[in-house]
């Protein structure tokens, strides 16, 4: 966490390079490969199945690789434990949402905090001091971010009573408490209306902005996609089969082919047709 | 357990029913029940960890001691922190490969490591005595007791059951361990174990190693199993096999779903009130032969746990919030 948060010299922050996940005989990663500029959003698209969320699990530490390499900010990620990556502050959210629901909100922001002492049981037994001081920044700086997602007035209510955009919600501020350099969310405008979503885009903005944090998100809006990323990526069948600026990427002929053979434009059938 | 008090014939009269030297053994058997469910409401309530093994904890923890005291000369005091370190290794050697596993396969490795000590004890008799078990290791404990005695004579109590000693301090233990326990658990570290319950990948996603925070769990349930076994082998003055059936683990489990899920003063209370009424019923008379009445006991307390789930799940002091939230 206190690591220097200068961009590496070539500026790329993340490296994936052949990465393979089989399940079985499939192979859902197959020689996926892509990097991230630090302090970009990059928005990772592709059809159903094509291996999205299995790549965020593989170079996140939940699934074990059965190849390739991933270096964040210099450092292989493979083969280290999920817990260990999210500590070097590559931090992730989930497709389906992880509420802590018999927890209040309020501790499920605290949670996320990370150089809290009062986490090891030594320190709690025999050192008070520090983690009571600690504990009391970390809940000055959870109800901040609570305020900002427009959670603050359930702060003490139990996780699981919040509805399913609030929980979403929930899950993003929680990882923001770690202060990520690197934050991959999978599929954060899922369930959100559109008012919170607009919310949780401008504050995208503001964190690259002011903190310089890198984002990579799953996304199958495509109104969100184009307008609001710097690069696009497409997997297709556990490849990365396009990568560049979302302009490029939409008149791709293989991006096309790969969604549902040849429509005209990947946004055609998602969102065009929503009344506003 | 329950043949404890066998000078005591079924179905008595008021006479016994108040008793004192018998309700002070009740008493302590559910201070012992108390510190053996703490270590299951640890494990279960705060960490979602399916420890069945508690009983196993308990007879380390008394044969450590009765065999470091017995066979290695060691005093009694230093042989109860050595029984501690004993239980907490062989808790770390069961929960290294299975708390890997899913929570229904933890569940059953350890039922099986503590079936597997219970045999051995039973097998192993150049160790342990086998059925016949071992005795002989309180002298130090004697000492304090007739200490605490001459206190209580000083108050003016003198005729004081020969237990009472022995009662004080298994409480007095309890409630140092649940008040300990339930100031921890309001720490950033009982948070993480919170979150360990909730949703470990969660946990993991946010920078906590999980796997460690199970294990610190499940080291300190063994702490507080082996403590309770000290005070077991203290109460009978011997150590058998036939204390640590699986049994005793449920009985501990009876208490959780008495007391609440989750909260550790609940725990006291559900001990008392399972270990008062299974005693209790043994005054009640009725028509019926004495094995007889012994079986009723339990259907009761059956019978009373399953009102519990059906109208109140959250047990006496859990929260009804956090059992629906759980689904």
């Amino acid at each position: 966490m206190n690591e220097p948060r200068g961009a590496p010299a070539d500026g790329r922050i993340f490296e994936a390079e052949g990465v393979i996940k089989r399940f079985g005989g499939i192979r859902a990663v197959n020689r996926a490969s892509l990097s991230i500029r630090e302090g970009s959003i990059t928005a990772l698209i592709g059809p159903n199945g094509a291996g999205k969320t299995t790549f965020f699990n593989v170079i996140t530490g939940f699934y074990k690789a059965d190849g390739g390499s991933a270096t964040f900010a210099g450092r292989q990620v493979l083969g280290k434990p999920s817990y260990a990556i999210a500590r070097h502050g590559m931090v992730r959210t989930f497709q389906i949402t992880k509420a802590l629901a018999r927890m209040p909100v309020i501790d499920n922001m605290m949670l996320g905090a990370t150089d809290q002492p009062g986490e090891r049981l030594v320190n709690v037994l025999f050192r008070p001091g520090p983690w009571r001081r600690r504990e009391q920044e970390v809940r000055a700086q959870a109800m901040e971010l609570l305020e900002v997602f427009n959670l603050a007035r359930l702060a003490d209510h139990y996780a699981g009573t919040l509805s399913g955009g609030q929980r979403k919600l929930l899950e993003l501020a929680r990882a923001l408490m770690a202060r990520p350099r690197f934050l991959l969310l999978d599929e954060p405008m899922a369930g959100i209306n559109p008012t919170l979503g607009r919310r949780l885009l401008d504050h995208m903005q503001r964190l690259r902005a002011e903190e310089g944090v890198t984002f990579l998100f799953i996304e199958h809006d495509m109104e969100v996609v184009m307008n609001h990323s710097d690069r696009v990526i497409v997997m297709a069948e556990g490849h990365v089969i396009a990568d560049g600026e979302p302009h490029e990427v939409r008149r791709d002929q293989a991006v096309i082919d790969a969604y549902l053979g040849g429509s005209a434009e990947p946004d055609s059938s998602d969102s065009a047709e929503e009344p506003r | 357990m329950l043949e404890l008090l066998p000078h005591l014939p079924l179905g008595v009269t008021l006479e016994s029913f108040t008793d004192i030297d018998f309700w002070t053994g009740v008493g302590i058997i559910a201070g012992i029940y108390t510190i053996l469910a703490l270590g299951l409401q640890l494990n279960v309530g705060f960490t979602g960890i399916q420890n069945f093994g508690q009983a196993a904890f308990m007879a380390l923890g008394a044969y450590s001691m009765a065999i470091l005291v017995n066979d290695a000369g060691m005093s009694f005091w230093l042989s109860l922190p050595v029984s501690i370190l004993i239980t907490i290794a062989f808790g770390l050697v069961v929960g290294l490969p299975s708390l890997r596993l899913r929570a229904d396969y933890f569940a059953i490795a350890t039922i099986a490591a503590a079936e597997a000590i219970r045999l051995f004890a039973l097998n192993a008799r150049d160790l342990t005595g086998g059925a016949q078990g071992l005795f002989g290791f309180g002298d130090d404990w004697d000492s304090v007791a007739e200490t605490i005695e001459g206190w209580l004579s000083d108050l003016g109590w003198t005729d004081v059951p020969t237990l009472f000693p022995l009662f004080i301090v298994v409480w007095v233990v309890a409630m140092a361990l649940t008040f300990a326990l339930n100031r921890v658990q309001h720490t950033p570290w009982g948070r993480v174990l919170r979150a360990v319950r909730e949703d470990e990948d969660a946990a993991r996603a946010l920078g906590k190693n999980a796997f460690s925070y199970k294990l610190q769990s499940l080291a300190i349930a063994a702490t507080l199993g082996a403590i309770a076994g000290f005070f077991l082998a203290l109460n009978l003055r011997f150590v058998v096999p036939d204390e640590f059936l699986p049994i005793v683990t449920f009985s501990g489990y009876a208490v959780l779903i008495l007391g609440g899920l989750a909260n550790y003063w609940g725990v006291a209370l559900g001990a008392v009130i399972l270990w008062f009424v299974l005693e209790g019923l043994r005054f009640v008379e009725l028509p019926l032969s004495e094995t007889r009445i012994a079986s009723l006991r339990f259907i009761i307390v059956g019978l009373i746990l399953i009102g519990l789930m059906a109208f109140r799940p959250q047990g006496l002091f859990g929260r009804r919030e956090e059992m629906v939230l759980g689904e």
